[in-house]
C-alpha cells in the first residue's frame, strides 16, 4: 500500500506561466522516457524480482518516480495558470487546450497520449534490470533536451533536480545488476532464469 | 520565503536525505556508515515534520489532528503556487 505525504519531493515555485515550456515538459509526464511509465515499469517488475534487495530497488525508485510525476504535473499546471485565450493560441497551447483545458492528462510532447508499450516487464531479472538502467539514462537525456530548450531558472532548477535523480537510479540499478548477476552461473548468465527456473 | 517555506524546505531537505539513503540502503544493506547516517537524517526529519505540523498543520493523513476540525482538508496542497 501507499501513504501520501502532502508535500513535493522538491519545491515548485514558478512565478511566470510559460505554456509553450510546458508543452515539451508535460512529455515527462506521459510520453516515452517519463515519470508514469518509470513508476508502472518498476513497480511492475517487482513482484518476480529474485533476491530482497532487487524488490526493495524496485519498490523504492517506484515510489520515488510517483514523486517526481507529481513534480512534472505540479511545473505544468503552475506553467499553464492565468493564461488568456490570445496567449494559449500564440504559444502554441490550443491543441492541448481544446481537449483537456488545464487539466493534466499523460501525453507525450507531441500529443500522443501515455501507452504501457513504453516499458516492459519481462520476468527476467537481467533483462528487466537492464531496461531499467536505459530507461534512466533515456530519462536523463530528455530533461538535458528540456535544459536546451527552458530559459527560466524557476523552472530549470527542478528539472536539475530531476536529472540528477536519473543518474542517482542509474547507479543504483548497476548495483542492483550486479547483485543479480553475483548470484547466476557466472560463465554463463544467461544458464536460467532466477525468476522462473528453478535452481538445482 | 516566509517562515512557513523556510520550515517545509527543512522538512523537505532532511526527508530527501532521508529517500536517498534508503535507496542506497536497498543495494548496501550492510553498509553501517549509510545506516548510521539514515538514521540521523530520520530523527532530524521526524523533529521537522513535528514542528512543521505543530503550526500548519497535517504533512501526514494520520498525523495527530486537533479534535474541532478535520485540517487535512486544509489547502495549499502541495502542487499549487503558495504551497511552495
Amino acid at each position: 500500500m501507499w501513504k501520501y505525504e502532502k508535500k513535493l519531493e522538491y519545491p515548485v515555485k514558478i512565478k511566470k506561466p510559460d505554456p509553450t515550456a510546458a508543452k515539451i515538459i508535460i512529455t515527462q509526464f506521459g510520453g516515452p522516457d517519463g515519470e508514469l511509465g518509470a513508476a508502472m515499469r518498476y513497480l511492475s517488475q517487482r513482484y518476480t524480482a529474485p533476491t530482497p534487495e532487487i524488490k526493495a530497488i524496485l519498490n523504492d525508485i517506484g515510489t520515488e518516480e510517483l514523486s517526481h510525476m507529481e513534480m512534472i504535473c505540479s511545473i505544468v499546471y503552475q506553467l499553464t495558470r492565468d493564461l488568456s485565450p490570445k496567449e494559449i493560441k500564440a504559444s502554441g497551447f490550443d491543441a492541448y487546450f481544446v481537449d483537456h483545458t488545464n487539466g493534466l492528462y499523460p501525453v507525450q510532447a507531441s500529443g500522443y497520449p501515455f501507452s504501457a508499450d513504453i516499458f516492459q516487464s519481462t520476468g527476467d531479472p537481467i533483462a528487466d534490470i537492464t531496461e531499467d538502467m536505459g530507461a534512466e539514462q533515456k530519462a536523463r537525456l530528455t530533461y538535458d533536451n528540456i535544459l536546451r530548450l527552458v530559459d527560466d531558472p524557476d523552472v530549470r532548477d527542478v528539472i536539475k533536480f530531476l536529472r540528477e535523480r536519473e543518474i542517482v537510479h542509474f547507479q543504483r540499478f548497476g548495483e542492483a545488476l550486479r547483485l543479480v548477476t553475483d548470484k547466476l552461473d557466472a560463465k554463463n548468465f544467461y544458464a536460467f532464469n532466477p525468476s522462473f527456473d528453478v535452481k538445482k | 520565503m516566509n517562515e512557513r517555506e523556510k520550515l517545509l524546505k527543512k522538512v523537505q531537505m532532511y526527508s530527501f536525505a532521508v529517500t536517498d539513503a534508503a535507496l542506497f540502503l536497498d543495494t548496501h544493506p550492510e553498509c553501517s556508515e549509510a545506516l548510521s547516517f539514515y538514521n540521523k537524517y530520520k530523527k532530524l526529519c521526524k523533529e521537522a515534520k513535528e514542528q512543521y505540523e505543530k503550526a500548519y498543520g497535517p504533512l501526514d493523513v494520520d498525523s495527530e489532528q486537533n479534535n474541532t476540525r478535520w485540517a487535512w482538508v486544509d489547502g495549499p496542497f502541495p502542487w499549487e503556487l503558495s504551497a511552495n
